[in-house]
């Protein structure tokens, strides 16, 4: 348990030395809390998780673009002719605020299948090479572009496949060793 | 009394000896194989190009994999072992 560390697990069970501080009346609380720690670390190591986390992310990416990109909306000036200005105000926010809905959404999709993708694929090859995002780009392309007809989910997969390629070449770049 | 005593604690005391060396061997087997455990999955799973502290996914499927394949192993070799052992003994 807290045996010291590369040390062989040599102890009985029940009978592994505590970290100072601690009674033995303790131990019962400290192998509770320890599983319950484990099942933490395994549930945000899982690829549930991290699809959930990629998905948020990429929803607040795409609402982020969303809102910096209405700023450069333009629409006709004569389409709320007769509503007031506090009206107008808040038609338009609403209509940034559907926009950000709709991008965050897509985004979001995007994000949480590529690392749901990947993570599964990663766990069944149990390596970690180029390999992974390479393939889990693809088949995001293809799912994404699946309603296109199939050359257009495979021409969707090989530019996503690309895409995610150079994204993870530069996330594994050689740094420099002075850092 | 001391005659008895004396007596009583040479025989506890050579029971002892011989659960002492039992342990011992024991504990060095344990040890041995968890070095070994250790070594082999290491090499096998572990990328040699260091990024960053933690294991990857990858590595702790490897990992897993890894140990449950080395005892898988031993317990097929230790089966066989033992029935060419029964064989040379029996025939």
């Amino acid at each position: 348990m807290n045996s010291p560390p590369l040390v062989a697990p040599i102890f009985p069970a029940g009978k592994e030395p505590l970290p100072p501080g601690l009674t033995d009346e303790d131990r019962e609380q400290l192998m509770q809390a320890k599983k319950y720690q484990d099942w933490m670390s395994i549930g945000m190591e899982s690829c549930a998780t991290k699809s959930i986390f990629a998905g948020g992310g990429g929803f607040a990416i795409g609402a982020f673009f969303s809102l910096m990109s209405s700023s450069f909306a333009y629409e006709d000036p004569l389409l709320r002719q007769n509503l007031n200005t506090r009206q107008k105000a808040s038609e338009i926010f609403k209509e940034m605020g559907r926009g950000m809905w709709r991008s965050g959404k897509g985004f979001g999709k995007v994000g949480a299948l590529f690392a749901g993708i990947e993570c599964v694929i990663e766990s069944y090859r149990a390596r970690n090479d180029m390999v992974n995002p390479i393939a889990a780009g693809f088949v995001t392309g293809g799912i994404l572009a699946r309603n296109a007809g199939p050359r257009a989910a495979f021409g969707g997969g090989l530019a996503f496949a690309a895409f995610s390629a150079a994204i993870d070449l530069f996330l594994r770049r050689e740094t420099s060793d002075e850092d | 009394m001391s005659f008895l005593g004396r007596s009583g604690s040479s025989s506890s005391n050579g029971i002892n000896q011989e659960r002492v060396d039992m342990a011992i061997q024991e504990l060095d087997m344990i040890t041995d194989v968890f070095n070994r455990l250790v070594s082999s999955c290491h090499n096998k799973c572990v990328n040699t190009r260091y990024a960053e502290g933690d294991l990857n996914k990858g590595e702790s499927v490897c990992i897993d994999r890894c140990v449950a394949k080395f005892f898988e192993v031993n317990k097929k070799v230790g089966e066989k072992l033992q029935n060419m052992g029964a064989a040379a003994s029996g025939g």
